[in-house]
């Protein structure tokens, strides 16, 4: 058990003291399949006796619906976006992710501040303002990154309820009014930053262009080990035919 | 800087100073004599961003803001009002008027335990001021004026989140003294223009004009006068304008 360790100055408000759970965190682009993981995986980790708990991207008590608010109005800056997802990241890690590290339990991560630096990259503000304000993020035990490129990614986007989102095709930053080349042009942008951001910080980086069961097999190879020394609560939950087809065979199992 | 810096034609000028210290009534008069003197004035205030402010509400109401969310909450309404308001503003040549700026955050932040080397890392888009001035009152003066108008005390005004003091007044008084402390290590770290709050208003007031004044050359001038000059033309008193705007506009 390891006392918090923070990216930059420990954060007020922050005890010092040990946390006895594990932070896992999927970091990929829109598309490239990470809620899909999160459910298997909750499943994977409570079937074998972990409690888990699981949050992403604006689901703040604090600020999650004024950001939806905020971003249909359109008129957003990247600053003032930034410190509005910042202030989201910030209420989940304080109310969310903390108490569940706390009570010994895994927090399971969909999308860290690495989406949100690498976002933010791309849209014009440096490297050095990015890193200042997310350096009160805690240090997370295990990042997987979730790899893609354009062609395995157009597909699935296209094939998703909601299709190219105004956001996530870069439309309030490219000057260009065509949907789809923004598409391309955001997320090759996107993906160079992530893979920018997956050397510096040593993601353990899946190849997310393979089938689910493939995918999900490299993602419990990468988790066990981090959570392999975490007191259980005994494995009360069964997992179902689909998960356990897919998950490695476990020792002791 | 996120961005590069361009020169901006306009004037920044911004007052700072602990509740009490009437600052925003020297603001205000001195918005009205360059609002005679025909300048385009814009007026910002702390906490007034349209697409923030509503988060920050809530996170007072319910109790929700810690130190850190504290400050990065008030950082985005900040930033979305330099984004939409100061900085188009001092691009086309306007007077900027700013009640409470980054000093405000550098001082009650850092009283809230947050580092100060992040915070002014943070808040570097903002934009440097022409003038900064803070309304210096002893605190028990503060206290004296602030008890004369103020129904009750809020939570978070009277610093209850940081655990000083259970009763909201002696909180209060523990939390403006300790920014206190912090404006004093600001004033001489920016520069602020520091102004005797104890002085009489109108003594204050020319001092502050004073000052101002020699950084007024080439600022922007209303275009057109304003549409009580219209009125007094016609001869009509604006019953219709007071009725659907309220009779700010036609008094001022």
């Amino acid at each position: 058990m390891n006392a918090p360790s923070f990216y930059g100055e420990h954060p007020p408000g922050i005890e010092h003291t040990p946390l006895p759970g594990r932070l896992v965190v999927i970091e990929g682009t829109d598309g490239v399949g990470r809620s899909t993981h999160i459910a298997l995986l909750k499943e994977w980790l409570e079937a074998r006796g972990y409690a888990v708990v699981n949050t992403g991207l604006r689901r703040s008590q604090l600020a999650g619906r004024g950001i939806e608010r905020a971003k249909a109005g359109n008129t957003l800056d990247p600053i003032t976006l930034n410190l509005l997802y910042a202030t989201d990241f910030w209420d989940r890690l304080e109310r969310q992710i903390l108490p569940a590290m706390r009570a010994g339990m895994v927090a399971l991560v969909d999308r860290y501040i690495f989406s949100l630096m690498a976002r933010a990259r791309v849209r014009g503000l440096t490297a050095e303002w990015v890193e200042n304000l997310f350096g009160f993020a805690l240090v997370p035990d295990l990042v997987v990154y979730l790899d893609i490129d354009i062609e395995h990614l157009v597909p699935r986007v296209l094939s998703s309820t909601t299709g190219f989102d105004y956001w996530e095709s870069g439309q309030d930053y490219l000057p260009s009014p065509d949907v789809y080349a923004n598409f391309v042009e955001h997320q090759t942008r996107l993906l160079a930053e992530f893979r920018r951001l997956a050397a510096e910080h040593a993601f353990t980086t899946v190849d997310a262009r393979r089938p689910v069961s493939e995918v999900f097999k490299d993602l419990c190879e990468a988790i066990e080990p981090v959570v392999q020394s975490m007191a259980t609560f005994g494995s009360d939950v069964t997992e179902s035919a689909e998960v356990a087809s897919m998950r490695p065979s476990l020792p002791g199992t | 800087m996120p961005r590069s810096e361009n020169v901006l034609p306009g004037r920044l000028i911004i007052v700072e100073g602990i509740d009490g210290s009437g600052k925003s009534t020297q603001l205000d008069l001195l918005r009205k004599w360059l609002v005679n003197q025909g300048y385009l004035v814009i007026f910002s205030e702390w906490n007034s961003s349209p697409i923030v402010k509503g988060i920050t509400r809530r996170g007072k109401r319910k109790q929700l803001l810690s130190p850190m969310s504290f400050s990065l909450i008030h950082a985005a309404d900040f930033a979305s009002r330099i984004y939409s308001q100061i900085r188009p503003a001092l691009q086309s040549g306007a007077i900027v008027l700013a009640d409470r700026y980054v000093y405000t955050a550098y001082a009650r932040d850092a009283v809230r335990g947050v580092n100060r080397a992040w915070l002014r890392r943070v808040y570097s888009f903002a934009v440097p001021p022409t003038l900064a001035f803070y309304f210096d009152v002893p605190l028990e003066e503060a206290m004296r004026r602030i008890s004369i108008g103020r129904p009750e005390l809020k939570y978070y005004e009277a610093g209850l989140d940081l655990g000083l003091h259970d009763d909201p007044y002696e909180s209060f008084q523990k939390f403006q003294g300790l920014i206190q402390a912090e404006y004093n290590r600001l004033v001489d770290e920016f520069g602020l223009v520091r102004v005797d709050a104890t002085e009489s208003l109108v003594h204050q007031q020319q001092r502050m004009r004073e000052i101002v004044r020699p950084h007024l050359d080439g600022a922007m001038r209303q275009p057109n006068p304003a549409p009580v000059d219209a009125l007094h033309v016609a001869g009509l008193l604006g019953h219709q304008r007071s009725e659907r705007n309220g009779t700010r506009e036609v008094s001022a």
